[in-house]
């Protein structure tokens, strides 16, 4: 398997990849000569093309094989173990599962480092999105392990906030918010889809998501004061903010002549969702 | 027997190679994205007899029922044809809507409806006289010496306002799409979206300038925008369906009239303040 060329993997996939080596290196008995340490298959789903057939020459079974384009899957359990690794990497895994190897269980751990792991992947995404870095010029690599943690709660807290600052109408203001949000993420993202970009749905409404942090920020401030003019400037600033932090990630998604139009309605639920921080009362 | 649709789907690794019985049961439709050889149970890469079929000459016409059975119109990239369109192209039609007595806005857009325009242009609409009109209410109450009543955002607007708009340029070309259809007169309902969507476009700047709480002024801006969406929107509708009906005098009517009535409405709900 050392000569095939391979079309690199995606970002997103290496993470799990490593994942899975890992398990393997604790987990795998080291019964069959397996030289697990040249490069691995790759993970079914992710599509690494081989560029010569692997597995006809791999199998040798004589059926007619038409090198189907995407990774086989792992031929059948008792395959002989004079196989590439693809079969003994996998079934050994497929005995102990995921994190059944000695020493490396999520499913015993305590509660607060399942939750601290959460937590700290929240902080780390929004330092990505929302913080000037040096990631940001890729948008592929910035929110690579993206999550909807971060983005559920920043939701769910503008909601709260605006409708605990309203005088009236309390649980139609947090419905309209929460609506509006959640609703506005995916169609953002299909209206992207539509104009014939390319995005992964959920990494999308993840970016969307962790950009309403500044207006999160925002609605906090502004539920100090009720001045007009110092909420003016908060939210100009906020609005500002979040503008800044979503464009390259939008912009790079549609090809450039359509660009203006994949960024106006993001702009424009930033605004009509400012507007709302500065009116309530 | 109804082909499937390819999109992310690959069926090929399940043939059996040998089959050759029933190539009725695997035919493979051409999808816009990717390019399999039609017809061949022998698998993909052998004998593809014709070129990959391109993306672009679906286009001239909907892709949804010949292409993808009629499971395309819940597949989200079946309409990916009718927001086709780049930033100029928005920009002009925009600026047409605005000056309406030209009356080829169909004939100019028929060859590629767009969607985005509609949709977009009715959600900024939306956005734009629920904060407007609040905004207008706060200044009147600024202004004025109602001291006694507290002020606050009446988050109605967004829902009321969502409904109309949606429901008004959602249901109006639907139902005269279906009268047409009716009567006999050939006619595309994107199209029509199209051209009620565009001719929506005027309202928004009438939003900003009824903010001014001058009743007189916002009756005069807002008579003026309703009347000049009206035109274009008669205008179009004429120089569409004229020839292929007698009645279309009557239709095109009933649609202006239908137009005043969406800015009258406007006005009073969003931008009129009772003071009780």
């Amino acid at each position: 398997m050392a000569d095939i060329e391979k079309i690199p993997l995606h970002a997103s996939s290496q993470s799990d990849i490593d994942e899975i080596e890992n398990l393997f290196q604790i987990s795998v008995q080291p019964a069959a000569p397996v030289d697990s340490s040249s490069r691995r298959p790759p993970s079914p789903p992710r599509a690494t093309i081989p560029v010569t057939p692997v597995a006809s020459a791999a199998k040798s079974k004589g059926a007619p094989p038409p090198p189907p384009p995407p990774p086989p899957p792992p031929p059948s359990y008792p395959a002989a173990n004079l196989d590439a690794s693809s079969s003994s990497e996998t079934s050994p895994a497929m005995m102990t599962g995921f994190g059944g190897g000695p020493g490396y269980d999520t499913l015993t751990e305590p509660v607060w480092e399942t939750l601290k792991r959460d937590i700290n992947q929240v902080f780390e995404n929004l330092k990505n999105v929302v913080f000037p870095n040096p990631y940001r010029k890729d948008a592929g690599k910035a929110l690579k392990d993206w999550d909807l943690w971060g983005p559920f709660f920043f939701i769910i807290f503008l909601a709260t906030v605006l409708s605990y600052s309203a005088s009236a109408d309390r649980a139609k203001v947090f419905a309209t918010v929460f609506a509006v949000l959640s609703a506005g993420a995916v169609v953002l993202t299909v209206n992207v889809v539509l104009l014939g970009g390319s995005i992964i749905f959920f990494q999308s409404l993840s970016v969307l998501g962790y950009c309403l942090f500044p207006l999160a920020v925002g609605a906090a401030i502004c539920m100090v004061r009720d001045n007009k003019l110092f909420r003016s400037v908060v939210v100009l600033v906020t609005v500002a903010w979040s503008s800044w932090a979503v464009y390259p990630f939008m912009s790079s998604a549609v090809p450039g002549s359509r660009k203006a139009l994949a960024i106006y309605p993001v702009f424009l639920l930033y605004v009509s969702l400012g507007f709302l921080v500065l009116a309530n009362n | 027997m109804s082909g499937y649709s390819t999109i992310g789907g690959d069926v090929s690794g399940s043939v059996p190679a040998a089959a050759g019985a029933d190539h009725v049961a695997l035919q493979f439709q051409d999808s816009n994205l990717q390019t399999f050889p039609p017809t061949d149970a022998r698998g993909k890469l052998t004998g593809s007899s014709k070129p990959p079929r391109d993306a672009d000459d679906t286009f001239s016409r909907p892709a949804e029922p010949e292409q993808f059975g009629w499971h395309g119109y819940f597949n989200l990239l079946s309409y990916r044809p009718y927001f086709n369109v780049d930033t100029s192209d928005v920009v002009q039609r925009v600026g047409d809507s605005l000056v309406p007595f030209k009356g080829d806005f169909v004939e100019k857009t028929a060859t590629n409806p767009d969607m985005y325009g509609p949709f977009w242009i009715c959600t900024t609409l939306i956005f734009v006289t629920a904060a407007l009109g609040n905004f207008a209410a706060y200044l009147a109450h600024k202004t004025s010496s109602a001291g006694d009543t507290h002020w606050h955002y009446d988050i109605n607007k967004v829902s009321w306002s969502a409904g109309l708009f949606y429901g008004y340029v959602g249901l109006l070309p639907l139902g005269l799409y279906f009268v047409l259809k009716y009567l006999g007169v050939a006619t595309g309902l994107v199209q029509l979206w199209c051209l009620y969507g565009y001719s929506l476009f005027i309202f928004i700047p009438t939003s900003f300038l009824s903010v001014v709480p001058v009743e007189k002024f916002k009756w005069a801006v807002v008579a003026a925008a309703a009347g000049l969406s009206a035109t274009f929107l008669a205008l179009n509708l004429r120089t569409h369906i004229k020839t292929a009906s007698e009645r279309w005098f009557l239709i095109v009517c009933g649609c202006f009239v239908l137009q005043l009535g969406l800015g009258l409405l406007m006005k009073l709900y969003f931008f009129t303040v009772q003071f009780s």
